[in-house]
């Protein structure tokens, strides 16, 4: 017999919305029909609230709160869209834009990505930090795959997708702050990690054209992260 | 009512904008009937005029000259719209920021020649150090991204431009 | 010693000046051609994946991105090692042909052709694009319709107008449709009348150039352009031939072995190196490209409407035509030539195939592709790791290659029209005129459709400004 949680109900711009205990608001809200913009949730992946985009208004105070990793309460009330969120899911856009080096005219997969999709539609047309310009690194070593560390908006959901579906934990993330970067095992070439099966999950979940298929041209990633969400998903039901 | 003083220049850019601005095809000449284009492709200036009314830029800034032409536009125009994506994030241009100026400049110039191996400078202006884009340097009115922005897009913001109303916000796309 | 600057000249990429010094007699006695902008595309792409380099090269330029992507292409089929399916190689020289066309119909009609139907001499206000659709508006709109085609050849083969995502190493991305391939044929005979009767146009006003024929760059050099097995004019794949002014073969050159006979010179006054013919050494290795030196080199179009006109033009100025200004002549012949060759690869079933790319992997460390771009001949020169990361890029591009060239013709003109005490405004647009023949490439010869804003001080010897033109009203 299958347990169900207590079922209970929250507030979203005023709205009723029914729910269970153990549930977060982004899956409450999803699940209602009201979408909040996301960039490292993936369908079937442990949340970790890495992007902020999610951010929502909780509460008569108008508290910030990640929706991916805040968990619904009886009677809580939410706003998840309002001026104040836009403004500040824009400065967040802006703010991985100008990080690292996004230059999404010769990316592989300029049209079909998740960052850039954000942008257009929250109407980020220009970014009002000074861009970075870090140097960074492309690997090229393993056969089949490529990343290319300039696209990464360090979403984690290669990480999570390896480890928690694959099961191999290829992936981490090391160091600290502006220095964080993804490494393969002891931070090493992709081609020497020796636990990686080649299955190409990582590169599938991956938001944007950090990680691809070799030989895509610019413009031909596109990603097939349904297919590789709904395994993840699968696989969370049997646990 | 006079015609809308509208100007174009580039900067460290590759044109495509300015085609895009062409790809308007016989539109081009119905612009030209609102506007008078007081500096750029279609007209013989050789000075950037005073009271410019929209002058539309394209390229990111990457010498000492593309800035003091910048400097120049943004004093004597009224609005300055930054056209495409090298104007808008640097885009392709700035994909020379990681490289110091001077690996750039041996590896053309010194490495990359058979013979007489030098490095320009005379009459030519010095390279800034990074590539970056010009709202870093002046007050940027509207940014227009795109690499090229659609030829529809940029005859929206000009429609809006020319009767003199700020454009409505527009749908636009990075790349 | 006196100097006179002009600043900026149009039409090559970012902006370039010229330097014209004057003897103690008021003479000219050499000028300087400076091209003040580098981008540093060789040296940035390192690390980049080499299949990236047709997208990223694309944006050199604006103009002609395909030139780029063409060759950029090549070098990466190279380093994969595949032949392209025949279609493929169709495909991609349909849209080189586009490509020609839109890119000559500006050069014609938005830059070149106020200075040539309004006159060297008109009123500046007037003399560019406006001024030519208020006193020509059948020729205005002509040359919109005619790079409107070009454009829309494109923009259905390779899927966008300007930096299109269809050119891939390996092929295109796309096999053609049908119904595109309907379309197109159906159009063709349209932009081919707007090239007819542009070029018959021309034809009759020619006789009122003589001191430009006589001065824009008249001088004998060697000239570079692709040949096919029998000689013909040969735009996206051939070899390279090389030929003396005197109308003998010096060379003829396979991509691969380029670099035995191309080297490059830096110059301490410009940023764009002068490319030269190496067994000739530097600078006596000057050689011209583009369309004059591609009809010069080549020993025929290779289609009926083009070789007839190239017949007459070659009875009118000889078998080997050395004056720049017949660039222009030249530029309709070609756009002539590349209307008939659309229409005979349209007319080819087999470039209908759906098997449009080859794929592989890296299979080579190094790969040269080399094609015609509209301003000339172009290299794309790359070497990856067993990866496929870039180690190393060397691009020459067409402009390049007519750097010594432009040179010696903006000397030359300066010589016959620039006296010492007294400028003109005619002699100021003569000398970007001079330039603006050869179509510098890379981008944005728009910058002033048929006027160059400039200005020209003449400095006494003791720095004053003893006297100045410009062309601000």
């Amino acid at each position: 017999m299958i347990q169900k949680t207590k079922a209970i109900s929250i507030r979203i711009e005023g709205v009723l919305v029914p729910t269970r205990e153990g549930k977060t608001i982004l899956e409450a809200a999803r699940e209602a029909g009201k979408n909040i913009p996301t960039l490292c949730h993936m369908d079937g992946l442990k949340d970790v609230g890495a992007c902020r985009l999610c951010i929502v208004e909780v509460g008569g105070s108008g508290r910030l709160a990640p929706a991916c990793t805040t968990p619904v309460q009886e009677g809580l009330s939410v706003t998840i869209n309002s001026p104040r969120l836009a403004a500040y899911r824009r400065m967040v856009v802006e703010l991985l834009l100008a990080e690292r080096n996004h230059v999404c005219a010769v990316c592989v997969s300029n049209g079909h990505c998740e960052l850039q999709s954000m942008a257009s539609s929250l109407g980020v047309s220009s970014v009002r930090f000074p861009y970075r310009y870090p140097a960074l690194a492309v690997d090229l070593s393993q056969e089949r795959y490529v990343i290319d560390h300039n696209r990464c908006i360090l979403c984690s959901r290669c990480v999570r997708v390896c480890a928690e579906v694959e099961g191999a934990h290829v992936w981490d993330i090391m160091g600290r702050g502006i220095h964080s970067r993804v490494i393969s095992e002891m931070d090493q070439p992709w081609a020497e990690a020796s636990t990686c099966t080649s299955c190409g999950k990582c590169v599938q979940a991956c938001p944007t054209g950090a990680m691809a298929e070799k030989g895509r041209a610019v413009e031909e990633m596109v990603k097939r992260t349904e297919a590789v969400a709904s395994a993840a998903a699968r696989k969370g039901s049997r646990i | 009512m006079s015609k809308v003083k509208l100007a174009t220049i580039w900067l460290d850019g590759c044109s495509g904008c300015h085609m895009s601005l062409l790809d308007l095809d016989e539109l081009i000449l119905a612009v030209a009937q609102k506007a008078d284009l007081v500096y750029g492709p279609l007209v013989d200036a050789q000075e950037f005029p005073e009271g410019v009314d929209v002058t539309l830029v394209e390229g990111a800034v990457s010498s000492q000259e593309d800035l003091a032409r910048l400097r120049t536009v943004r004093a004597r125009s009224r609005i300055v719209v930054a056209l495409g994506d090298c104007a808008t994030s640097g885009n392709v241009p700035a994909m020379r920021n990681v490289v110091p100026v001077q690996k750039i400049l041996d590896r053309v110039y010194i490495k990359g020649a058979d013979v007489s191996p030098v490095i320009p400078s005379a009459g030519v202006p010095a390279l800034l150090p990074q590539a970056r884009p010009p709202r870093e340097f002046v007050q940027i009115d509207l940014h227009l991204p795109g690499c090229p922005p659609p030829p529809k897009a940029i005859l929206a913001v000009l429609a809006e431009l020319l009767e003199g109303r700020a454009p409505k916000p527009l749908e636009v796309k990075f790349g | 010693m006196r100097k006179i600057t002009i600043e900026p000249v149009t039409r090559i990429e970012g902006h370039a000046k010229i330097t014209i010094h004057l003897g103690a007699d008021g003479n000219v006695e050499r000028t300087q051609f400076h091209v003040t902008q580098v981008r540093g595309f060789e040296k940035f792409t390192e690390g980049r994946p080499y299949y990236e380099m047709p997208g990223i090269t694309a944006r050199i330029c604006g103009i002609c991105p395909i030139s780029h992507q063409l060759a950029s292409s090549k070098a990466c089929d190279a380093i994969m090692a595949v032949r392209i399916p025949p279609a493929a190689a169709m495909v991609r020289e349909a849209i080189h042909c586009g490509q020609m066309v839109q890119s000559h119909a500006l050069s014609f009609f938005h830059l070149s052709a106020p200075d040539l139907l309004l006159g060297m001499d008109s009123d500046p206000e007037k003399r560019n694009v406006l001024g030519l659709a208020e006193k020509h508006p059948e020729i205005a709109r002509d040359g919109i319709a005619l790079r409107k085609f070009g454009q829309s050849v494109i923009e259905r083969l390779a899927g966008e107008r300007i930096h299109p995502s269809g050119i891939v190493p390996g092929g295109v991305a796309r096999p053609l449709d049908v119904v595109v391939r309907d379309a197109i044929l159906k159009e063709l005979p349209n932009a081919q009348g707007i090239a007819w009767r542009t070029l018959d146009l021309f034809k009759c006003i020619l006789d009122g150039f003589p001191a430009e024929i006589a001065n824009f760059g008249k001088m004998p050099t060697m000239y570079a352009g692709l040949v096919g097995n029998a000689g013909q004019l040969r735009l996206y794949d051939g070899r390279i031939r090389f030929r003396n002014a005197d109308g003998s073969i010096a060379a003829e050159v396979d991509a691969p072995d380029y670099a035995a006979y191309i080297g490059e010179a830096s110059v301490s006054d410009s940023y764009l190196k002068a490319p030269y013919y190496k067994p000739l050494g530097y600078p006596a290795g000057i050689y011209r490209v583009g369309p004059l030196a591609r009809l010069n080199a080549a020993d025929c179009c290779g289609t009926e409407a083009a070789d007839a006109e190239l017949k007459e033009f070659r009875e009118r100025f000889g078998r080997m035509v050395d004056s720049s200004f017949h660039y222009h002549y030249a530029r309709l012949i070609e756009a002539i030539y590349c209307l008939e060759r659309l229409k005979e690869l349209m007319e080819t079933p087999a470039i209908l195939d759906r098997h449009v790319r080859a794929r592989a992997e890296v299979n080579a460390a190094e790969g040269i592709g080399v094609a015609e771009a509209p301003r000339g001949t172009l290299i794309h020169h790359y070497k990856v790791d067993e990866n496929g990361a870039m180690q190393w890029a060397n691009l020459i591009v067409a402009t390049g290659h007519n750097n010594l060239a432009i040179g010696r013709s903006v000397e030359q003109v300066s010589k016959a029209f620039v006296k010492g005490d007294h400028l003109e405004e005619g002699m100021l647009n003569r000398v970007s005129a001079v330039v603006r023949a050869y179509d510098p490439c890379l981008s944005c010869s728009t910058h002033a459709a048929g006027v160059v804003p400039l200005r020209i001080e003449l400095i006494g010897p003791a720095g004053e400004l003893l006297d100045e033109l410009s062309n601000e009203r």
